[in-house]
């Protein structure tokens, strides 16, 4: 995080800690329903793909703005062997999977 | 490790729950959308009952809140629908109530929710950073381009909240209806949204509706997007915002981030090549050394300085100028 302009030192109550603990808790769960929410969606965003590369190889892919460039077929991407779509990831690039 | 990805969530999916930190007394309540583990940093959304009354105090973290329905009392002043403000750790705000209740977004960046009762600020608050405003009715929508590449011409933005040494900003964005834009974004900063009002959709995740929310990790795919009757929402950056635009949906966070260190290298050779061969790896980054140089500080007189040769110095200087008038 790098919004703050200023951190003040102070030390955390035991009711400031269990408030904590509880909060991490609860999120750890929300966080596990959104994977699995997500994974769920898997079939249906095979679709979104299909028809966001029907978009960009005819209307075009926005480039910069409004201007948009159209691909060509030949150029699209394709899913790499052993790789399932993933949407979720949970710190990023520094996901531990 | 700072705060997981939360996308989608939507806090009409859940209940509010009783604040029972010390310091917010009683008729508060709050959806937790996200969390930072170490720090306790959080945003929420909070529900202030009618009555609900906090006494003038401060903040270990740096806040920032807006008004999503309702109206809250600070001190003398109403703040409305839409009111935003940012007050920086050991800011004391005046006391602040809600006779009718209110929803507000509230955000603590550098550590969990805490209010110490005090009308002064903490010794070390830098108080001059405090700022407000009537996001809806005294800022005008501008482009959304501020940084190239950029969203499509239908994204606007207000900025709120600007962080000059980080970039980190704070903003209103709204999608006009039927606005599209067909590409796959990631960015080297963290982002955030709550949707205030409306509908957006985005390529992998589906709706964000009224409600809807996100805390996003860098380099993480998002897009294409669209919005079919419009949107109105407060998004976070937490450093510099760059579009990196692509197609491809399989990429992963670590080969975007790889990429974007690709066109750092395209971008800056030099630069980049003196922080990879040197190994200036430190995590706080290298030095700056505006940020660390030694000053004169207060008690400077410019005017009665020494120069370099013992003597003082005068502002007289010669130059080469053009003459079009006559001296006296």
């Amino acid at each position: 995080m790098t919004f703050k302009n200023l951190f003040i030192e102070h030390s955390r109550s035991d009711e400031e800690e269990a408030w904590l603990q509880e909060e991490i808790e609860e999120q750890e769960a929300r966080f596990l329903a959104i994977e699995q929410a997500m994974e769920d969606l898997t079939p249906r965003r095979a679709r979104w793909y299909q028809e966001f590369f029907d978009r960009i190889t005819t209307i075009g892919f926005n480039v910069d703005g409004d201007d948009k460039r159209v691909i060509p077929r030949a150029g699209l991407p394709v899913q790499p062997e052993g790789r399932r779509d993933r949407v979720v990831w949970k710190y990023g690039a520094d996901s531990e999977d | 490790m700072a705060r997981p990805h939360i996308e989608p969530f939507c806090d009409r999916d859940v209940s509010f729950k009783n604040m029972t930190l010390p310091g917010f007394g009683r008729g508060m309540r709050y959806k937790m959308l996200s969390l930072d583990a170490d720090t306790g940093a959080c945003t929420m959304t909070v529900q202030l009952d009618g009555g609900y009354h906090q006494p003038p105090g401060f903040s270990w973290s740096e806040l920032e809140l807006i008004v999503v329905e309702g109206e809250v009392h600070l001190g003398e002043r109403v703040l409305r629908k839409g009111h935003y403000l940012y007050a920086p750790a050991g800011y004391a705000l005046p006391a602040l109530s809600a006779p009718q209740g209110a929803l507000v977004l509230l955000m603590y960046n550098t550590g969990e929710p805490s209010h110490v009762e005090s009308d002064q600020h903490h010794a070390e608050a830098q108080a001059q950073l405090y700022h407000d405003v009537d996001a809806y009715m005294d800022l005008a929508w501008a482009p959304g381009n501020v940084t190239r590449p950029s969203v499509a011409s239908g994204c606007l933005i207000k900025l709120l909240n600007y962080n000059p040494i980080s970039h980190a900003m704070t903003f209103l964005y709204c999608m006009t209806p039927a606005f599209y834009q067909d590409n796959i974004s990631y960015h080297d900063c963290a982002e955030e949204s709550y949707h205030l009002w409306g509908t957006s959709w985005m390529m992998q995740f589906g709706d964000v509706p009224t409600g809807g929310y996100f805390w996003r990790p860098a380099y993480i795919n998002h897009g294409a997007f669209a919005s079919q009757y419009g949107c109105i929402a407060l998004g976070r950056v937490d450093s510099k915002l760059f579009n990196h635009f692509h197609y491809n949906p399989w990429s992963t966070p670590v080969e975007n981030q790889q990429r974007s260190a690709a066109r750092v290298y395209q971008r800056d050779p030099l630069l980049y090549r003196w922080m990879v061969s040197h190994s200036h790896n430190h995590p706080h980054g290298p030095e700056d050394f505006e940020q660390t140089q030694a000053v004169r500080g207060e008690g400077y007189d410019h005017d009665q300085a020494s120069v370099s040769d013992g003597k003082e110095h005068s502002h007289w200087h010669r130059h080469e100028h053009v003459h079009d008038h006559e001296h006296d």
